[in-house]
């Protein structure tokens, strides 16, 4: 079977991962990263990965009319994913299956390799279990006392949402990824229901119902009403997009943002968002460079803190760094086995290919059961205003965490 | 001076279909009440009954904008005096996270808000109804309503 796997734009998480199809002999798989110059010949099945915009449609038509199946492969291509949050200030990135007619989508970022292979064979995705149904924290569903931010994350036995840290489990699927496991809520990638931002936001509003909120008196109508200044509820949540319509922004509902735009799309993902949720961002879309992007972040606000960082803490970054450096190495040979090796090696001390468990200071969750947890736990540290440096990127924090301005290029994807 | 201002003469034309989750108990008794009174309102208003607010969360409201709303509200019984149990606090705060989305997206968060009346006063259901048009009216002037992603 011919597959032909599209990169768009964006980052190359999945377009690399779709590197896994070729360990199976019966495709024939060939990679396409730049369509814009793809001639069109006829082909069985087209993959495309990456993040879309308007005016990739031409390109988009020429792949329709050449291929029998087209498959959307991953977050971005799905539903928007995490660049779509630039939406907010006027960009418009829209999912596949807004441009063209689809046969399927694979959800997820990253987009489980054998749900792809699933949809190629034409097979039914088995019916998947929601994410809280294989989670091991308890929930007890009582309204919370506060709504914390996910700083400090402390192991535990109870469910995020109940700890007061926003987890879109609940409007989840399970999924290969599991960021829970590292101590960290879910992402909401991997959405079990349409419109499931608008679900989850209704889900924790629910739970919130016993936080302060501001009520004003109506003049006219001489009883009370919501009010409009900030009160507990709203000071809590600082990035509700962010938050709830992390992956799914453009299939909400919601118009194009009216936030004006700093120029660069991927600059306006990053603006407004939380200084705790960088390192996920960045391990989100940072392709094959997702772990010197997401350190360069780190280290950037823990030297200008003197958040101290332990040798084992260290230790295990360099691994990291040698084996993204490995990892490239292996999809410019297009090395299926070298390539399922070293992310099996990433996953086991960043948890997974989104990086969950790297954090400020150390790592969320224990990586190998022999070591001394304490050695490398990250730390609970305090949201300071500034403008951090690091090579070639710069941002700058509010007094709240959100960052207000911030220099990146796309060259380090 | 932002792009989308519409000049006074056109925000009329702008006021359609204002639509209003009333619930069973104080809210839609109230506006019996006011009608009962002959008290007139905005015939731009569009009451749904709903048993309580809490019923009413951000799908239903973005149902109603992307089908054509121009502003939502909710009406429910006073602070404390729900007929369930809290299901009016619980409405506010997801609406508060609504208009915080709007306001993040750059838009106005005036065209939805929860209100509350009293069954046995129909001038407090008018005055909400009176209230809810006049912070249109500010969302349309001003920041725009999603309505027309402008």
């Amino acid at each position: 079977m011919d597959v032909k796997v599209f990169q768009f734009n964006g980052c190359k998480k999945c377009f690399n991962e779709s590197l896994l199809l070729k360990e199976e002999s019966k495709y024939k798989v060939e990679f396409v990263s730049d369509p814009k110059n793809w001639k069109g010949e006829k082909v069985d099945v087209s993959v495309i990965t990456g993040y879309l915009l308007p005016n990739d449609l031409e390109h988009l038509g020429r792949i329709k009319n050449n291929s029998t199946k087209i498959i959307a492969y991953g977050g971005c291509t799905a539903t928007g994913g995490v660049f779509a949050l630039a939406n907010q200030k006027g960009h418009e990135v829209t999912p596949l299956t807004n441009l063209v007619e689809i046969n399927s989508n694979v959800h997820g970022c990253l987009g489980e390799i054998e749900e792809l292979k699933l949809a190629i064979d034409g097979t039914e995705v088995p019916k998947l279990k929601s994410l809280c149904q294989v989670c091991s924290r308890k929930a007890t569903c009582d309204y919370l006392e506060s709504i914390n931010r996910q700083i400090e994350l402390e192991d535990s036995e109870t469910c995020f949402n109940d700890l007061g840290f926003l987890c879109s489990g609940f409007t989840a699927t399970e999924c290969k990824e599991k960021c829970i496991d590292y101590n960290t809520p879910c992402r909401g990638c991997k959405p079990s229901i349409d419109r499931s931002g608008i679900r989850m936001l209704a889900m924790f509003g629910t739970l919130a119902g016993n936080i302060e909120i501001a009520t004003e008196h109506s003049v006219k109508g001489a009883t009370d009403k919501l009010g409009d200044e900030d009160d507990d509820l709203t000071d809590s949540l600082p990035d509700v997009v962010g938050n709830f319509f992390r992956f799914t922004l453009p299939t909400s509902g919601f118009p194009k943002g009216r936030i004006p735009s700093s120029g660069s799309l991927l600059e306006d993902v990053f603006i407004g968002r939380l200084i705790e949720e960088i390192p996920l961002i960045t391990g989100l879309l940072g392709g094959a460079k997702s772990v010197s992007l997401t350190l360069k972040f780190i280290e950037s606000y823990e030297k200008a803190n003197q958040i101290e960082v332990s040798e084992q803490t260290k230790k295990y970054r360099n691994e990291l760094l040698q084996l993204e450096s490995d990892l490239s190495k292996a999809i410019e040979s297009e090395d299926a086995s070298k390539y399922k090796e070293i992310t099996d090696k990433i996953r086991f001390i960043a948890g997974n290919m989104n990086l969950s468990n790297v954090f400020f200071g150390g790592f969320k969750s224990i990586i190998d059961p022999n070591d001394d947890f304490n050695n490398y736990k990250s730390h609970v540290f305090d949201v300071v205003e500034g403008t951090y440096k690091n090579g070639s990127i710069e941002y700058t924090l509010d007094q709240t965490g959100i960052i207000t301005e911030i220099k990146i290029s796309e060259e380090l994807l | 001076m932002s792009n989308c201002e519409v000049p006074d003469e056109y925000v009329q034309e702008r006021i359609n279909n204002i639509v209003v989750f009333m619930c069973n108990e104080c809210g839609q008794g109230s506006a019996n009440t006011a009608g009962v009174a002959r008290m007139a309102y905005d015939a731009a208003i569009r009451i749904i009954r709903v048993q309580c607010t809490g019923q009413v969360g951000p799908i239903q409201i973005m149902e109603a904008l992307t089908n054509g709303a121009d502003a939502v509200a909710c009406v429910g019984c006073c602070l404390g005096a729900c007929h369930f149990f809290n299901g009016n606090i619980i409405s506010m705060h997801r609406i508060k996270l609504m208009k915080k989305v709007f306001k993040e997206l750059g838009y106005s968060d005036e065209f939805v808000n929860q209100y509350t009346s009293r069954a046995a006063e129909g001038e407090t259901a008018v005055g909400d109804f009176e209230d809810i048009i006049d912070r249109l009216t500010t969302a349309i002037t001003e920041k725009g309503t999603i309505k027309d992603g402008c």
